[in-house]
């Protein structure tokens, strides 16, 4: 087994050093398995997809099937997918309405509390000697919400959930406690795959709006030669390769990162609104959304929205507007799994605008995040097959030394660029606090909770 | 009925329900159909997207896995996510995109082999407009050794056109997959 200190050899965060073998490793890999995704929460469902009791979703927690059902009492369950008796899965569709989840080999049947309730040939062949109450389906500890999304976590000692998003919370309200109606998911979800490991594309989210004026340049360009989008555009649009505008990187002890609009000149910002730079939806944002957001979080607040991660595998796009999780499938190997969210209360037509911007452009069809999949999937295809790239030290040193705690508006520790490796170096801080902790890795006397509340 | 009477009767016939479909207007559809496969394969998509409708609507919906009884939520509904809800125009970015030289994930550009088969043709409500059903094979080669395919059916409205002797006016596809088993879908169906 890979030791300490090896890993903290790999990851030598203070410096912006980070050896790509942490992208190849089988045995960095196990340990991500046991140690991160066994202890963090992780994303499950929007409360949107679980309406009535027995409604259920079948996701994953780093790479344990698991199905979340909304129970008779309201509350939100997760149970391990696998039968008792000998492993195979008990529900086998993506989502729906169950009033119990029988295995397919043998017939034993629980119901959606995970209890076991029916077991054939129970008096007959078991001698009426199996006791039921001590076989139900393995129940994920805790589950909690956080405005509509959904969260698990295997680790009964892991704090709550509140404590774990931390000073993400800041962040997290522009995106996700917009209005008083709350969000909702648009039907259906976007599933692929990519041949890379999944922290390429968790890393990216949290602090990478770097790589967007040359990996989406076509996308941008093809888009902004529609008609009227140049001229709308105007200026912006080359001063938007300036990083020095007033946007900015967070990046939480907590290991969550994001790069937001922050004090970005209000011209900019708002064709920023809308990723497709769409009439409607600026319009909207503008004239409804922004001033109902300022009066409810305060004018910094509002502005607090951008690319970003929950640590460690769920993350965002506000104004496209997409949430995703990147489950792990093997070191080189990850799906990505994309809704689209929304307002409750937007009216029809900007849902529908959002709904097709988000599918146009973020998707694995999308003209944006096509050419993601192409950068992910060759750093996967180099690190797993040469040597010499895997033993690389990758440069993760944008911004280091620039980055400070006292900002008068935004929590975290914020780097004045909006392009930098703040929040990717914080990422892999918590990441290698996990991998290296037996337990819970607790950071001390550090208050997050209370700077969340600035 | 006397043998001949029968073999008239049994032979030639559609199958249960379906309308005779003259043949040339068969080979028609048909040469139609291998023309547009041609282009994309030729990545001629400029002349491609000349042979869509200006009124096209575009439309790969999502698959899930659905117990029995709720089969009929396998296929995503219209106003739910999709792979492609295109429009003309949003097609005409996804062109503009691949002429710009900098798309990388197809620059440099895959290697596509477009094979269409099973086309049913059926009259529509519509004058001059036909119901076209074929089922697809799409195969890429990129760079090296990647490779995906993908099957599929297409439903497609055909509308008679003077210049091209048929323009797509709709198209939905449909693809045999659950989870998109490639790193993205850079191509059209």
């Amino acid at each position: 087994m890979i030791d300490v200190g090896t890993l903290r050899q790999l990851v030598d965060w203070e410096r912006g050093l980070i050896s790509a073998r942490i992208f190849a490793d089988e045995e960095i890999y196990a340990l991500e398995m046991e140690r991160l995704f066994g202890r963090t929460w992780l994303f499950l469902a929007h409360e949107s997809q679980l309406n009535k009791p027995g409604d259920f979703f079948s996701t994953f927690m780093g790479a344990d099937p698991v199905v979340a059902v909304r129970q008779k009492d309201g509350s939100i369950k997760a149970f391990l997918n696998a039968c008792r008796h000998r492993g195979m899965k008990v529900c086998r569709a993506d989502e729906g309405n169950a009033k119990a989840f029988t295995c397919v080999y043998h017939g034993w049947s629980y119901d959606t509390s995970g209890r076991l309730v029916n077991v054939p040939n129970l008096e007959d062949a078991y001698f009426g000697e199996l006791a039921l109450p001590d076989w139900g389906l393995l129940e994920v500890a805790q589950v909690e919400s956080w405005n509509g999304l959904v969260f698990g976590n295997f680790d009964p000692t892991a704090p709550p959930l509140v404590e774990y998003l931390g000073d993400m919370q800041f962040y997290m309200g522009p995106m996700f406690d917009r209005t008083d109606g709350g969000t909702e998911l648009i039907g259906g979800v976007h599933k692929w795959t990519v041949s890379g490991n999944w922290k390429l594309a968790a890393e990216q989210f949290a602090g990478d709006a770097y790589h967007g004026g040359v990996s989406h340049t076509s996308a941008t360009q093809a888009i902004a030669d529609g008609p009227g989008v140049a001229e709308k555009l105007g200026q912006t649009a080359n001063r938007q390769r300036r990083s020095d505008l007033g946007a900015l990187q967070f990046s939480s002890r907590l290991g969550h990162g994001a790069g937001v609009m922050g004090r970005l000149p209000d011209d900019m910002l708002v064709q920023l609104l809308s990723a497709s730079r769409n009439d409607l939806l600026i319009r909207y944002e503008t004239e409804v959304a922004l001033p109902e957001m300022e009066a409810r979080l305060g004018r910094a607040r509002a502005r607090a929205f951008g690319h970003a991660t929950l640590f460690p595998n769920f993350s965002w796009l506000p104004n496209v507007p997409s949430i995703r999780v990147w489950h792990p499938k093997g070191p080189n190997e990850f799906e990505c799994w994309a809704w689209i969210i929304v307002d409750r209360d937007m009216p029809a037509d900007v849902k529908e605008a959002l709904r097709l911007q988000a599918i146009r452009l973020f998707s694995p069809g999308g003209t944006i995040e096509q050419d993601d999949g192409e950068n992910w999937g060759h750093i996967g295809r180099n690190v797993t097959t040469s040597p010499r790239i895997r033993s690389m030290t990758l440069n993760y040193t944008m911004g280091l030394g620039h980055e400070r705690t006292d900002d008068p508006d935004y929590p975290g520790l914020i780097g004045s660029r909006f392009y930098g490796d703040v929040p990717q170096r914080g990422f892999y801080r918590r990441w290698l606090e996990f991998l290296t902790s037996d337990g819970w890795p607790s950071m001390g006397d550090v208050d997050i909770v209370a700077t969340a509340e600035k | 009925m006397s043998a001949m009477a029968t073999a008239r009767a049994t032979q030639g016939r559609p199958p249960m329900g379906r309308a005779r479909i003259d043949t040339d207007l068969q080979q028609d559809i048909e040469q139609f159909l291998y023309f547009e496969a041609e282009l994309l394969d030729d990545r001629r998509y400029r002349g491609w997207y000349n042979l869509l409708a200006g009124d096209i609507r575009y439309w790969m919906p999502t698959r899930s896995n659905r117990l029995s009884r709720e089969m009929d939520k396998e296929v995503g509904a219209p106003g739910e996510v999709a792979h492609f809800d295109e429009d003309k125009a949003s097609l005409g970015v996804r062109v503009r995109q691949l002429e710009t030289g900098m798309h990388w994930a197809e620059d440099p550009p895959s290697r596509t082999r477009h094979l269409v088969t099973n086309v049913r043709v059926s009259p529509s409500d519509v004058e001059a407009e036909w119901a076209v059903r074929s089922n697809f094979l799409c195969y890429r080669n990129r760079m090296d050794t990647e490779v995906d395919i993908w099957a599929g059916e297409r439903t497609d409205t055909l509308r008679v056109n003077v210049e091209h002797g048929f323009t797509v006016a709709a198209r939905r596809i449909l693809l045999d997959q659950n989870v998109i088993l490639s790193k993205n879908l850079s191509v059209f169906f």
